[in-house]
C-alpha cells in the first residue's frame, strides 16, 4: 500500500541527506507508528508521500500509484485519494466545521446530495455532531483535530497518513485522537502515523518504525519502543516506560542492519 | 524489512480499487492511467461551488469588498471622464470650425453673374467646403428680413431710401473650408484671381485669421483630450488594477495559509482560484452599476451646463438617451469584471503556485 524503496532526500543547502535510502512496506490495512527523535526525517518520509517534497532518487508507490508519474498538474487529484492529518490541523479558519469536511469532498466533485449524506455520517464518526455550525476557533484542540480527521477521512481514503497529529494535544486528547484513528483503521485504512508519545505507541501494540539520521533503524510488527538513541533521556519518559505492562518487558526490541 | 524489500513488491494480494502492482513497471502505468482519470470531473458542479463561495467570500469579507469595489467605481468614472471630454473637446471644436467661414465683401456694382463665376472659381479649390454668395439686393433682403420684428428700422425705409441701401450694400460670399489651419490656397486665389481682384471692396480686405486663436486653442484641447485621454485612461487602468491589485493581494496575504491548506488537502488550482475571483467579479459587476449610475446622472446634470458655455455635449448626449444607454452599462460592467478578474488573478497567483 506504502513502497518506499531505497529513497534518497538531500534538500538543497544541507550535506547530510534528510532521507538517506530508506526503503520501507506498509500492507494494507496496517496500522504503523514512525517514530524517532527531532530532525530524523519523518516528516520528510511524509512528504514524499503527499508529494510535498520529491525524491532526488529511489521509487515511491503509494496505493498503486507511482508517484514518479504524478506529474504536477496530477498533484490535487493525487492528494485527493489520501487522507492527510496534520499537527496544527489545517483548517479552513472562515468555513464552519461542516463547511471543512464538506469542502473535502467538494474538491473531489461529490454531488450535493452525496454531501449531504456523507458529512454527518462523517461527523458522527468523530463525535462532532453537536459542533458542525462552529468555526475552528470556537474549538478545542481535540475538537478541532477530530475535524481534521473527518475531513481527512470523509472521501473513504485507503491511506492516512499523520505528521504528529497530537503534538499540540494534552495526554486525554490525545489517547482521544488515537482511539479516533484506531477505529478508522478497524474500518480498514492503512494509516501511517508519526509521534513523540512514547505512550501511545507503547500501549497501542502496533507496528513501528524508528528512524534516525534519515534511516530507518528499526522496525517492530507489534512494537512498543522505539528508544533507539542513546541520549538519556528525560525522567518522566523513563518512568513512563516502566509502567506495568510496558513493551520492553514483553518482548525485546528487532534491530534491522 | 530492507532485505524483504524484493520479495514484497511481489507478493500483492490486496482488494483495492487500484491494483497493487505486481512489479514497478505496472505500477507506472497504472498510476499513469489513474491520473489520467482524475483529472477533469464536473466542471458544472465545481462552478457552482465556486460562485457559492465566492459570493459567501464577498459578504464575510465586505468591508474589503467594499473598498475594492470603490476603487473600481473611481477608476471607472475617470475612464468615463476622459473618454467624454475628449469626444466632447472633439466634437465642440468640430462645431466652431464649421462656424468660421471667410466673409469676402465685393463692391455694391457685383452682378449675379460675377458672384456666380466667382463661385465657380473658388470652389475649384480642394480645400472649399461650401460657397454661399449674395448680391447687394439679396443682402437687402436679408437685412429686411433680419429687421423684420423692428418696425422702427422698417418703416423709415421708402423707395427712395431702399434703393440708396441697394447700390451701398456689398454683394457677399462666404466660404466654408474643411480646413481652417491652411488657408493660404484660398487667399491666393483672391488676391489673384483677375476677377476678384477687379471686384473685392478695397476698404473691406477679408482677413484670414478670423477667430484663429480660438480655434486654435479648441483644437489643441481636444488633440490633447484625445492623446492624452488614451494615455491617461491606460495609465489610470494600470494605477486601479495596482490599487485593486495589493487591496486583493492584502485579502489574500492573510489566508494564504488557507491557499496552502487547501492545497495540500487536493484542491484543484481553479477550485482555489475561483472563489478569489468570483469575489472580485462581483466587485467588478457593482463597481460597474455604481460607476455607469454615477455617469449617467453626472453627465445629465452637467451636460445643460456646459452647453451653456458653446461646449457640443450632443453626441455623448444622444448616445445617453437612446437604447446605447444600455449598451454603456454593459461595457462598464464588463470593465469591472474585467479589471476584477486581471488584478485578483495576479494576487492568488503567487501564493497558488508556492508549494
Ligand atoms: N525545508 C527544508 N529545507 C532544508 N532542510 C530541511 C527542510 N525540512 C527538513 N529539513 C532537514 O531535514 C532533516 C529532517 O527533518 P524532518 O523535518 O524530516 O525531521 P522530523 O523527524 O520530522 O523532526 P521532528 O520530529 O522535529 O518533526 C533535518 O535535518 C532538517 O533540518
Ligand atoms: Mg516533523
Amino acid at each position: 500500500m506504502i513502497l518506499l524503496d531505497s529513497v534518497t532526500k538531500t534538500y538543497p543547502g544541507d550535506h547530510k541527506p534528510a532521507l538517506d535510502s530508506v526503503s520501507l512496506h506498509i500492507e494494507p490495512n496496517e496500522f504503523v507508528f514512525l517514530v524517532g527523535k527531532s530532525g530524523a526525517g519523518k516528516s520528510t518520509l511524509m512528504k514524499m508521500i503527499t508529494k510535498e517534497e520529491t525524491p532526488d532518487s529511489g521509487k515511491i508507490i503509494i496505493g498503486g500509484i507511482d508517484l514518479d508519474y504524478v506529474k504536477k498538474r496530477h498533484i490535487p487529484g493525487y492528494r485527493r485519494r489520501l487522507g492527510v492529518v496534520f499537527q496544527d490541523f489545517k483548517l479552513l479558519p472562515r468555513r464552519t466545521v461542516y463547511e471543512n469536511v464538506a469542502f473535502a469532498l467538494e474538491i473531489a466533485g461529490m454531488s450535493g446530495k452525496e454531501i449531504r449524506k456523507t458529512v454527518p455520517k462523517v461527523l458522527e464518526l468523530v463525535d462532532l455532531t453537536d459542533q458542525s455550525k462552529k468555526f475552528p476557533a470556537q474549538l478545542s484542540g481535540g475538537q478541532r483535530q477530530r475535524v481534521g480527521i473527518a475531513r481527512s477521512v470523509a472521501r473513504q481514503p485507503k491511506i492516512l497518513i499523520a505528521d504528529e497529529p497530537t503534538a499540540n494535544l494534552d495526554k486525554l486528547t490525545t489517547e482521544e485522537i488515537i482511539q479516533l484513528l484506531k477505529k478508522i483503521n478497524d474500518f480498514g485504512t492503512t494509516i501511517l502515523v508519526t509521534t513523540h508519545n512514547e505512550n501511545i505507541v507503547n500501549t497501542l501494540q502496533k507496528r513501528v518504525v524508528t528512524m534516525k539520521d534519515g534511516r530507518i533503524v528499526a522496525d517492530q510488527k507489534n512494537g512498543g519502543i522505539y528508544k533507539l538513541d542513546e541520549t538519556p533521556r528525560p525522567k518522566l519518559t523513563r518512568n513512563m516506560m516502566q509502567a506495568p505492562g510496558h513493551a520492553l518487558k514483553q518482548r525485546p526490541r528487532r534491530v534491522i542492519q | 524489512m530492507v532485505g524483504n524489500k524484493e520479495k514484497k513488491i511481489k507478493e500483492p494480494k490486496v482488494k483495492d480499487e487500484i491494483k497493487e502492482p505486481k512489479n514497478l513497471k505496472k505500477a507506472a502505468k497504472n498510476g499513469l492511467k489513474v491520473m489520467r482519470k482524475t483529472r477533469r470531473r464536473h466542471p458544472l458542479r465545481e462552478e457552482g461551488r465556486i460562485i457559492k463561495y465566492g459570493t459567501k467570500g464577498f459578504a464575510r469579507n465586505f468591508w474589503l469588498s467594499s473598498a475594492a469595489t470603490v476603487v473600481m467605481s473611481i477608476t471607472l468614472i475617470i475612464l468615463f471622464v476622459t473618454v467624454v471630454a475628449s469626444v466632447i473637446l472633439t466634437n465642440t471644436a468640430d462645431m466652431m470650425r464649421d462656424k468660421i467661414d471667410i466673409t469676402i465683401y465685393f463692391k455694391p456694382e457685383t452682378t449675379r453673374e460675377d458672384l456666380d463665376t466667382l463661385t465657380e472659381t473658388i470652389s475649384a479649390d480642394s480645400n472649399t467646403k461650401s460657397v454661399v454668395t449674395a448680391d447687394s439686393k439679396e443682402e437687402y433682403e436679408k437685412f429686411v428680413a433680419e429687421n423684420a420684428g423692428s418696425e422702427e428700422i422698417i418703416n423709415v425705409l421708402d423707395d427712395e431710401m431702399k434703393a440708396l441701401m441697394i447700390s451701398k450694400m456689398q454683394a457677399t460670399m462666404r466660404i466654408k473650408v474643411y480646413n481652417v489651419d491652411n488657408l493660404d490656397s484660398i487667399k491666393y486665389i483672391v488676391e489673384n484671381d483677375e476677377l476678384f481682384v477687379k471686384l473685392v471692396d478695397e476698404e473691406k480686405q477679408p482677413t484670414y485669421d478670423v477667430n484663429q486663436v480660438e480655434i486654435a486653442t479648441i483644437t489643441s484641447w481636444a488633440r490633447i483630450a484625445r492623446t492624452g485621454g488614451i494615455i491617461l485612461a491606460a495609465v489610470f487602468l494600470v494605477i486601479s488594477i495596482l490599487i485593486i491589485f495589493s487591496t486583493i493581494r492584502m485579502a489574500i496575504f492573510s489566508r494564504r495559509e488557507e491557499i496552502y491548506m487547501m492545497k495540500l488537502v487536493g484542491a484543484d488550482k481553479r477550485f482555489i482560484r475561483g472563489p478569489f475571483l468570483v469575489e472580485a467579479e462581483i466587485c467588478g459587476v457593482l463597481a460597474g452599476l455604481i460607476a455607469a449610475s454615477a455617469s449617467y446622472f453626472g453627465f445629465m446634470w452637467l451636460a445643460p451646463k456646459l452647453a451653456g458655455y458653446g461646449i457640443n455635449v450632443d453626441e455623448i448626449l444622444g448616445i445617453l438617451q437612446s437604447s446605447k444607454l444600455v449598451l454603456m452599462f454593459l461595457i462598464f460592467v464588463g470593465l469591472g469584471i474585467i479589471i476584477g478578474r486581471i488584478s485578483s488573478r495576479l494576487a492568488v497567483s503567487k501564493y497558488l503556485h508556492k508549494a
